[in-house]
């Protein structure tokens, strides 16, 4: 799960990136609204997290940008205010939920999973995929019940092609979902995660599609 | 009418007499009491003295016409006989008594013997053979009256021709006289007391009516009294009420949306806190990510305590409003060369110079030290932190100006508008800071009627505080 950033506070951006990280999702942080706007308008993320008090651009106004331009990626607004009125604002300009300050790194997580979740169609709190249990909110995974660590790449991997069962996805793609802008990506990085999954999960759990990608197959 | 008497004691029982120094009702009746008395007393006294002035006059002239016409009769022919017949003639007279005390005679003859007189009094006439012609005041032998007496001779020189008045009887109707007159005076005098009573109850009810509405109104209603029917003398009160209540509105508004804000500020740091603080505990055995959650979890706290000692300064600042005791004379030079001592030992990379000489004349020469080295570390801390590296720091005093100037730093127009916002910070700031600071240095700037003036110089981002200019 790739997510976009916008916090100016350096402190609550660095916490939120490492904190997200940690929890098996791809970050790109950025301080300044402009250019995180910018950024929503290249690269395809799964979800926003947007603070509202940016000093220089309004967070509500970025969010009506890029309404206004189509996109409809979900967006969590975070906001210091906790009046009912800028809430309200927020939702109504295009937010898809909100997180009032101050807040717990777990519930950004809770409800980041739930906007993707939502997003993908997919209404049940664990994906089953043979014989392979996957709990997006927790990110844990388990074999024939058995629970099985994965590092967080891994999950993400798992995940990425969870939500997009019996579609090719090509390497290209889960770079682009995997890494953030920040990452040094090793030409065969996408490769050596298919080949621990495999390793951990079963070797015909991930289908090459050759030339074209990778895939999860009923 | 005895009935009444407890009650009015009752009455005079709740009377706090203290208080009553203080009723606008009362003062107007006790000094229209006491003047009214004097003027009654002055006006009595003086009609009293010309009444009975007139009334000697009146009597004496009657007197002496009386006198005239006694000393041209013949009284030869009188005898004891005569005298008795008189007096009962007299006795006859219907209401003969009730002019008793109105005027006497006697007839003496020369040799001191009594042989006619009116029967009432002139029997008691003394005999004094040395005032004649002349009004002598004498006391009768009989119950000592004073008694105005006129001696003369009969026309033929053998007779004493004596006629008196009591004296006590024109004083009697000189003062029933001077009573007659004032009496109305009395009843006017108790009415005009009533009258007053009942205007000042009546003419203060707009006092009232404005005390009960103030009463009535809640803490926060702060609207300005109406005062289109308000008595003349009542409006530059309320005028004033109004202008307080107006301090206090922008004063309230002011506080509300400083504790808003601080608590909105809060909220921000406490978040950093919290994440960090869970990002601690979810590194398990990544040693490296806990130690730096940690770090950052350090300098979240002090970022929240600056922000919090930043908070209590302003709020004391906007709270005392400038009543800052310990005034001194200032030294600029001392002040601003030991922060710069201490800055140096901190910052290696960067210069900092003091352009100054003993006579050069800062913004504002006596105030709080404590203030005004405040000011200038705010000024001087900003300047460390938001120059690049091996950036040059000039602090000069000169011309009644203080300007701290950065080089190589140049600050975004939109952005110089709002630096002394509160808790204004820009974007992409990699230094920590409340946004308060130049706040707090515009605030103690106010307080000794300087202003700010930022401006992008070839020298740099300069900070000058200077005197207010009149606008």
């Amino acid at each position: 799960m790739r997510v976009l950033l916008i916090e100016d506070d350096s402190l609550i951006g660095d916490g939120i990136k490492v904190g997200l990280s940690k929890l098996g999702f791809t970050v790109d942080w950025f301080d300044d609204g402009a250019d995180g706007k910018e950024a929503l308008l290249q690269t395809p993320y799964d979800a926003v997290i947007l603070d509202l008090g940016l000093p220089t651009i309004e967070g509500l106004d970025i969010l009506k940008a890029w309404r206004n331009a189509g996109i409809d990626t979900p967006v969590l607004i975070l906001t210091a205010r906790g009046d009912v009125d800028e809430r309200i604002k927020g939702l109504n300009s295009g937010a898809d939920d909100y997180l009032g300050k101050p807040f717990a790194l777990r519930e950004v997580q809770a409800r980041l999973n739930a906007l993707i979740r939502r997003r993908n169609g997919v209404t049940k709190p664990l994906i089953h995929f043979k014989n392979i249990t996957f709990a997006p909110d927790t990110k844990t995974v388990t074999l024939n019940g058995e629970k099985v660590t994965l590092a967080p790449r891994e999950v993400a991997l798992l995940e990425l092609l969870l939500l997009n069962k019996n579609k090719v996805l090509s390497k290209e793609t889960i770079e682009n979902k995997l890494y953030s802008w920040d990452d040094d990506v090793a030409s065969n990085a996408v490769e050596v995660h298919v080949h621990h999954l495999r390793k951990k999960l079963g070797k015909d759990i991930v289908k090459t599609i050759n030339k074209i990608g990778y895939t999860l197959e009923d | 009418m005895l009935k009444v008497v407890p009650y009015l004691a009752d009455f005079c029982k709740k009377i706090d007499i203290k208080k009553l120094k203080f009723s606008l009702c009362f003062r107007l009746m006790f000094f229209f009491v006491v003047i009214s008395a004097i003027v009654w007393g002055i006006a009595g006294y003086i009609s009293y003295k010309e009444t009975r002035e007139s009334i000697d006059e009146f009597f004496d002239t009657y007197q002496l016409a009386l006198s005239r016409q006694l000393a041209a009769a013949d009284w030869s022919a009188v005898s004891q006989n005569t005298q008795d017949v008189t007096d009962k003639l007299i006795k006859n007279v219907e209401n003969a008594d009730d002019d008793d005390d109105a005027i006497g005679f006697a007839i003496f003859t020369r040799d001191g013997k009594m042989i006619f007189h009116d029967d009432e009094n002139g029997k008691y006439f003394p005999l004094n053979t040395t005032a004649f012609g002349t009004f002598v005041n004498e006391r009768l032998e009989r119950e000592g009256d004073k008694w105005r007496l006129l001696r003369l001779y009969s026309a033929d020189g053998r007779y004493i021709i004596t006629v008196g008045q009591e004296l006590e009887y024109r004083e009697d109707l000189a003062m029933d006289i001077v009573e007659e007159f004032l009496t109305p005076w009395l009843f006017g005098f108790i009415f005009l007391l009533l009258s007053i009573a009942g205007l000042t109850y009546f003419e203060f009810r707009p006092l009232k009516k404005l005390a009960a509405s103030i009463n009535n109104r809640s803490a926060d209603d702060l609207a300005p009294v109406n005062m289109d029917n308000a008595p003349v003398e009542v409006k530059p009160l309320i005028g004033a009420m109004n202008h307080m209540f107006q301090k206090i509105t922008n004063l309230l508004k002011r506080e509300r949306s400083f504790i808003s804000d601080s608590a909105h500020e809060l909220r921000t740091p406490l978040t950093a806190l919290k994440i960090q603080l869970e990002i601690a505990q979810m590194a398990d055995d990544d040693a490296s990510m806990r130690q730096q959650a940690l770090d950052k979890l350090q300098k979240g706290i002090e970022r929240a305590e600056r922000l919090v000692e930043q908070l209590l300064a302003l709020s004391r600042l906007e709270a005392d409003n400038g009543h800052y005791d310990n005034v001194e004379i200032l030294n600029w030079n001392e002040i601003c060369s030991h922060l710069i001592d201490e800055y140096r030992l901190m910052v290696k990379n960067k210069t900092i110079v003091l352009e100054a000489d003993d006579k050069a004349q800062p913004p504002f020469c006596t105030g709080n030290h404590i203030l005004t080295a405040l000011l200038i570390r705010n000024l001087l801390d900003n300047a460390v932190k938001y120059s690049p590296e091996n950036a040059r720091i000039t602090l000069k005093i000169a011309d009644g100006k203080f300007t701290v100037t950065n080089s190589d730093t140049v600050v975004n127009e939109n952005i110089l508008q709002r630096l002394t916002e509160r808790f204004f910070r820009p974007a992409g700031q990699k230094e920590t800071g409340s946004g308060l600071g130049l706040a707090i240095t515009e605030r103690i700037a106010e307080l000794y009627h300087c202003q700010l003036v930022f401006a992008n110089t070839d020298e740099g981002f300069a900070v000058t505080i200077q005197a207010k200019e009149d606008i």
